[in-house]
Parts: C-alpha cells; structure tokens; sequence
C-alpha cells in the first residue's frame, strides 16, 4: 500500500510550509505533493517611526517599538503567508507612487521565501525516504518553476509524467479564468487543449489509466469541488451565492480517461471528495492565513483507492 | 455581514423570545423588573458572546459550529460528546418550537381575527399536521442553498421586525388611563366562564392584581414594585433573547471577512433584540403598569398552567395585551394580525434555523472522519447537504410526532439547561485556554485578535470570564431552590441532566466507534485533529 499526501495552496505561509514537511514522518507519508499555489498574495511595509516601525496588518494599524515587538509582527505575517520589507517614511511613500517598484519588492520577497523552503525541504529531507513533489499553481510566476527544478530532493512535476509504484501523475498548473488576471489563467479552449496534451502523456489506451492520478491545480467544473461564492461587479463576495469555478477541461478529460485519482485545489473553501465514474476526485481545501495545514492522505492499493483520510493540523 | 447577523439574530427569536422572557419568565418571577433584567443580561451578553464566539469564529472561520472549536482546542472526545449535545438540542428545538407556531402563533392570529381556533390542535393528528406542514415549510427554505435561504430569511426578516416595530408602537402610544378603559371594555364583552368568586367586575383593571392573587392564591398577593431575586430569576427566561446569536458559528466559513464580520454580527445580533425589549418594557410598564403586567403572566395560558379566572377570547401575552390596545374594527384586525403575524415569522425561522445548523454540525463531523463518508456530500446544484438535510427533516419529523402524542412544553427548559452547560460553558472554557493551549498554538499566533489585549491578558479571556460568570447566573437561576438555586427550571432540571448525561455518552460512544472504524482500515483518526509541529 502506498501513502499519499497531498496539500495544495498555501500560499506563502511559512508556518503551513514547516507542518507539511515536518508531517511526512509524522503520518508516514512515502509520496507528497504539495501543489499550488506557493505564493503569497501580501507586501506588508514596517515603515520605520521614532526609533521603532508601523505597519497595518489585517486591518489593523499596529506599532512596534522594540526588536522583539517587531520580531513577532513579522512571524505573524510570515506565517499569514504575508511578505515584509523595511523601509523609511521616504522608501514608503516613493514606492507608493510606483507599481513596477511595488511589483519587484513583491516578487524578490515572493522568490526569497521560496529558495528558503526549498532549501530547507533538502535540508529536512536529507537520508529519508519520502519523495516530494511541487507543483506551482495558477497565482504563482513562472520563475520558481526554474528555482524548483534546481533542488536536489524536491521534485517538479508540472507538465512532466512522474511515476512512482506502479502509478503514473501528471499535472497541470494552470487554471481556466479567473477575475484576478492571474500569471498561469488561459481559455477554456486552450485550458483543455493542454489538459488533453497532458493526459496523452499516460497513453492513449483505458488500461493506461487503470493506475493514473491527475493532479489538476483547477478542479472540475460542476461538482461539489468547485464552488465558491459568487462575486460583485467590484470584486466583492456574495456569502450567500455559490458558483462552480472549475474548469470543463479538467471535467472533461477526468470524465474521458477516468483515472484512478484526481487531485485538486484553486479553490480553498470547497474541501471535499467526490466520484466521477471510477474517478475519487478530491480538494482538501485550504485555511493557510489561519496557519492551519489542511491536506488528504490517500492510500493507494493496486489498482483501487483504499481509503483517504482529510488531515488538518 | 448583513446574512450573518441575521442568522444570528433571527435566532434570538425576537417576538418567540420575548413572549418566553415575559409570560414565562415573569409568570414565574412576578417580581421581576423586565428593564433592569435585560440590561443585566445585555451586559454580560455583549460581552462575553462576541469576544469567545466572535474570536473563535474569525480564527477558525469554519461552518459546524463549536464543535470545530472545542475539537480543536480542549480535545476531540470533548469536542464530539458536546457537540452530541448540540445536535440533539437543535433537533428537539424542532419538536419544541415548531408547536408553537401553530399555538400560540396561529392560534393567536385566528383569535385576533374573530375566527374559532379551536379546531387547531386539538387532537394529536391535528398537532401532528400543523406542525408537520410548518416543519416541511422550514426544511424547504434551507434544502436549496443558502441563496434561497437568505432570500427567504430577508422576507420573514422584514415581517417579524415590522410586526414587533407595531407592537412596540401600540404600547408606546396607549396611556394607562386608555389601557384601563379598553381593558375594562373588553372584560365586560368577552369574559366568559368565571372562575368561582369572580364577577366582571372583580376582573377590572384595578381589581384584576388582586382577583388573580386569590384565584391563584399567590403568597402576599401581586406585588407593586420588583425586587432583585426576581429580577435575577427572569434573566433564565431572558436569555432567549440574548444567548442565541452563536448559531452565526454554523456559518462561519461562508461569511465575508470573518475576522469583523462574526464579531460585530454577534453585537448586533444582542443590541437590536436588547433594543426592542428596553422599548417593550418600559412602554409596558407605562401603558399597563407593574403590577397588571405581573397579573396578566399569571392568567396568561402559557403551556396551560396560567391562572383561570376567567375564559378570555385570547391570551394575556403582551401581544395579547397590544391587540386588547388596538380596540375593534377592520383596520384594527390588520394591526392585530401583523402582530401575530411577528411572532409567526420569527418561530417558524427558530425552526429553519435546526436545519442550517445541525446538518453542518453532521459534515463537520464527517470531515474529520466521526461518521459515515456521505456526511460530507455537498449536492453540487444546491451548494448544500442535502443528504444532511433530508435525514434532519426524517428526525425532526419523528419528534413531532412524539411532541404531538406527548405534548408538554417544559423541555424548553431542560434544553435551555443542555445549551447551557453543554454548548455554552464547554465553549466559554475554550475560548478560555485557547491562547494558553499546546494543541491550538499556531491557530492563535495567525489569530487576527491575538494582539487585542486588555492589562495584558488577550481579550478573548476576559470574554470567556464574562460568559462563564453569565452563565453561571444562569444556572442559578435554573437551579431548583432546594439545590440553592432560583427555581426556574423546576423538577425539569433533571430532565436536563439525563439529556446532557446521555448525549455525552453517546457522542463517546460515536467517537470510540468511528476511530476504531477508521483504525481497521489503516486510518488513524488524530490525523484529523492533530496539530502539526511546524518545526
């Protein structure tokens, strides 16, 4: 029997990151992959004042007088998934004034965190067994693809046919549209012309599929993986409206090849499982600002999805 | 934010709510001050309730209620066998509440409108079908989705405030010498049946105080001013009132910006109830006066133990009292009606609210493994349980018709003690040990109030000491007085204790069996629960 972990958009948080490695060993894992997206959304300037810094952090202005007061803000937006960067009054409000230079503090914070956690997954991963895999998602740049395939025991598999057991993944970072104009988003139409790109890399007979896992940033369109709440015309949620986010790409290839498993994220408050035919389609959902670490363990057994089990901790 | 406070203060049942403060709470405590009551109620409700429910909500904003908290931050056994309690509660607030629509709810609105309402529950299969139709009425409005819901929840909204805003406004503009005539008027059309000893005119507005004494044989009569025991004992009965917006938890994860959002939606969800009693009270006590208003919960027929002495067209609830100030006629009849209409619409949406609540509480047991796999089926074309849904409709309709074989209203409170102890204080508990606890600690260092302090100790604790000491005046006055309590509860306190004891065993026992279910297959269930070290 093979343990599967699968944990998917953490989005920055420092605090989840250390959990999913540290729980490996903890729940035994022999394959984990932690999918997008790996990015954090947040730059949260300490701007210096009187000897000390000020930031507004979740709504709140907040003040630091000491390096202690500041040590702790900043691991509290750390594990938020938040990047920080110091500046004066002066550096705050020039780059106030100036996107691209908000954009490149945000990307060199964004990347810095990146080559830190996957240095450190070498430096916890070193003499163990477990195998790694990361996967970017649609909000994460294309640039840590780069930084991921450098790392010693951290595998990539965007685009790439992995195969482990007997079992063959391929994944998919992208995701169909999304109101946020997102690095990795594309037409449904090319969506599912990459999706079938992808699935080819299995095969092209169903006995191909018998022991195929997809592992889809996007979930499926029209099932119980994919909904969220609507949104206004400016962006804001409508709590009391739900809509199927997914992608019918994703929908019709897991329909069309009916692997074993299909793993999912994108949209965090849809944890579930559901099947399609032989399919176990699962989205372990996500709570990274609460520093919670949600995922699915699945256990893989020949041909047959054993059990799986939501984790959180 | 708008939805999230109104499920929490549909919850508090405005019109319901205040019919239990007034004809139960002051039918037993007949010396209590409503006004004084309720601002000691609001006082340790607005404090304690938003910062622990608030706090725990926005820092795990799941939907499935406290038992997500108490899981989490005391343990998992504790965690289940409370929230056993819970859902056994939510399910019997269907067996009790969905009974009164029909009566005092339509029963009243009949009656206000000329008509006969007798023919309304007469029977067991009468009792059974009325109920049963409302009960089918609530499960619908949730079966859809929460867009259909909160459409819903928007309309009965608007007609139960607009009907308490009437009544409010009825007591307000009606003098005590306008009450004492309408009052005498209808006495001399309508009193039928007087009990022995009783004329007429011994039913007078400044006779009645004293024939109910006698009637009712009342140690030292009525009295003419409060007093503090009583007034204490009300707050039992006023915690309907203020001690419910906590069902907002069993939608936290579908709120926007849970962080502002849960919180405030709990302040509100007290201040506007607390709002609308300080405004019946003080018009009742202006219009009807102390000691009548005392008088008239004795002979009000609540759950039937009311003083007869006499046979009334309606009863003397202060809805009642409002429709005797509306006199006669056709508009006077529509006035009436949206009265009734008021406390219709908030009790049919107290047992909407069973169906929000206990099919989360089933799909967050069923993520974290603590029952079968189909608790957590969301249908993809409603976005909701309805599997959750449609067993809670099969159960609820089992219990009416155990509540229609077996009518008897006192379960209120025993459930009133369960939510108590069981739900209440288990929770006040972890809000208390929260930023203190092993298990939680990275839950608390993201907790967006981690850094709102009071004299150095987190705000939620101090939230968590009000709750505690709220409720524990709670239990005092549930307490029957030869345990040293008030005696609000009667002998049912023991009905409540077999309750918790036996919800508590069997959600121990569901625990027990689902982890070792799991372990058979290779799952080891604490996965679910257990924290992560993150170094």
């Amino acid at each position: 029997m093979l343990k599967l972990f699968y944990v998917t958009d953490i989005h920055g948080s420092n605090v989840c990151y250390r959990k999913f490695l540290n729980a490996l060993p903890i729940y035994g894992i022999d394959v984990a992959i932690l999918n997008g997206d790996l990015l954090g959304k947040v730059l949260i300037p300490m701007v210096e004042k009187d000897g000390g810094w000020e930031c507004h952090l979740m709504g709140q202005y907040t003040e630091m007088k000491t390096q202690e007061e500041l040590a702790n803000v900043k691991k509290i937006v750390e594990n938020a998934g938040y990047y920080w960067c110091h500046q004066t009054r002066d550096e705050f409000e020039a780059m106030q004034q100036d996107p691209k230079a908000i954009d490149k503090m945000f990307k060199n914070r964004a990347y810095s965190r990146i080559q830190e956690w996957l240095e450190l997954a070498d430096e916890r991963l070193e003499g163990k067994s477990h195998q790694v895999y990361l996967c970017p998602g649609n909000d994460d740049y294309y640039e840590i693809d780069d930084m991921i395939s450098c790392m010693k025991l951290v595998k990539p598999c965007d685009n790439i046919l992995i195969e482990f057991d007997d079992y063959k993944m391929v994944s998919c970072s992208w995701s169909n549209p999304t109101p946020w104009d997102t690095p990795r988003e594309t037409s449904e139409e090319k969506l599912t012309e990459h999706l079938e790109e992808v699935c080819q890399k299995i095969g092209t007979r169903d006995k191909d599929f018998e022991k195929a896992i997809f592992n889809f940033h996007v979930p499926p369109h029209g099932y119980s993986l994919d909904l969220c709440p609507a949104l206004t015309d400016d962006l804001k949620m409508k709590a009391e409206e739900k809509i199927h986010a997914g992608s019918i790409g994703a929908k019709q290839v897991i329909e069309k090849y009916q692997p074993l498993l299909s793993l999912h994220g994108h949209i965090h408050e849809s944890r579930g499982a559901q099947k399609s035919g032989r399919t176990l389609m699962i989205n372990p959902g996500s709570e990274y600002s609460e520093g919670i670490l949600k995922g699915v363990i699945v256990m893989l057994d020949k041909k047959k999805v054993k059990d799986y089990v939501f984790t959180e901790g | 934010m708008l939805d999230a406070f109104a499920v929490g203060f549909m919850n508090q049942g405005l019109t319901p709510g205040a019919w239990v403060f007034l004809s139960l709470g002051l039918s037993t405590f007949i010396g209590g001050n409503v006004v004084i009551a309720t601002l000691i109620s609001v006082g340790f409700a607005v404090i304690g309730f938003p910062l622990v429910w608030g706090i725990l909500g926005g820092s795990m904003p799941r939907s499935g209620g406290e038992y997500v908290y108490n899981s989490r931050i005391l343990h998992p056994v504790v965690g289940i066998a409370q929230s056993f309690g819970d859902a056994m509660i939510w399910m019997i607030w269907i067996f009790a509440l969905a009974p009164l629509i029909v009566n005092p709810g339509l029963t009243m609105l009949f009656q206000f409108l000329g008509y006969d309402a007798s023919w309304l529950g007469n029977t067991w299969w009468e009792r059974f079908l009325f109920s049963s139709i409302f009960n089918a009425i609530a499960f619908l409005f949730v079966l859809f989705g929460m867009k259909v819901f909160a459409k819903a929840q928007k309309v009965i909204m608007f007609f139960g405030l607009g009907g308490a805003v009437v009544i409010g406004i009825v007591l307000t503009v009606t003098s005590r010498a306008a009450f004492t005539d309408k009052w005498n008027a209808w006495i001399d059309v309508n009193a039928t049946d007087m009990a022995d000893g009783v004329d007429k005119a011994s039913l007078h507005y400044d006779k009645f105080a004293g024939t109910v004494a006698t009637v009712g044989e009342i140690a030292g009569g009525i009295p003419t001013t409060w007093n503090w025991r009583d007034t204490i004992g009300l707050l039992v009965a006023a915690s309907w009132l203020y001690a419910y917006a906590y069902s907002i938890s069993f939608i936290a994860g579908e709120v926007k910006r849970p962080d502002k959002s849960i919180i405030w939606a709990n302040v509100f969800a007290i201040l506007v109830p607390c709002t609308f009693m300080l405004w019946f009270g003080l018009a009742l006590y202006h219009s009807v006066g102390f000691q009548f208003l005392s008088a008239s919960t004795q002979t009000d027929a609540m759950n039937g133990s009311g003083v007869v002495v006499a046979t009334f067209p309606w009863d003397t609830s202060f809805i009642g009292l409002a429709a005797i100030m509306v006199g006669t006629g056709a508009f006077a009849k529509v006035i009436m009606a949206i009265m009734a209409l008021s406390y219709v619409a908030f009790a049919i949406w107290l047992v909407t609210l069973s169906y929000l609540a206990f099919p989360r509480i089933m799909f967050a047991w069923g993520m974290d493994r603590m029952g079968p796999k189909w608790f957590t089926d969301i249908n993809p074309r409603y976005a909701s349980p309805v599997k959750n849904i449609l067993l809670a409709f099969i159960i609820g309709e089992a219990l009416l018709l155990w509540a229609a074989l077996k009518p008897d209203a006192s379960v209120n409170i025993a459930l009133t003690g369960l939510q108590i102890t069981s739900v209440f204080f288990v929770t006040a508990l972890a809000a208390l040990l929260f930023p203190y606890m092993k298990g939680p600690k990275s839950i608390w260092d993201s907790s967006p109030y981690k850094k709102w302090t009071l004299l150095g100790v987190p705000v939620i604790v101090w939230g968590a000491i009000v709750n505690i000491i709220y409720l524990g005046v709670l239990m005092y006055g549930l307490f029957p007085t030869k345990w040293g309590g008030l005696g609000a509860g009667g002998d049912w306190t023991f009905e409540m204790i077999y309750m918790m004891i036996a919800a508590w065993v069997l959600g121990i026992a569901w625990f027990f069996f689902w982890k070792q279910k799991s372990k058979s297959v290779g799952v080891d269930v604490s996965v679910t629960y257990g924290e992560l070290p993150p170094d």
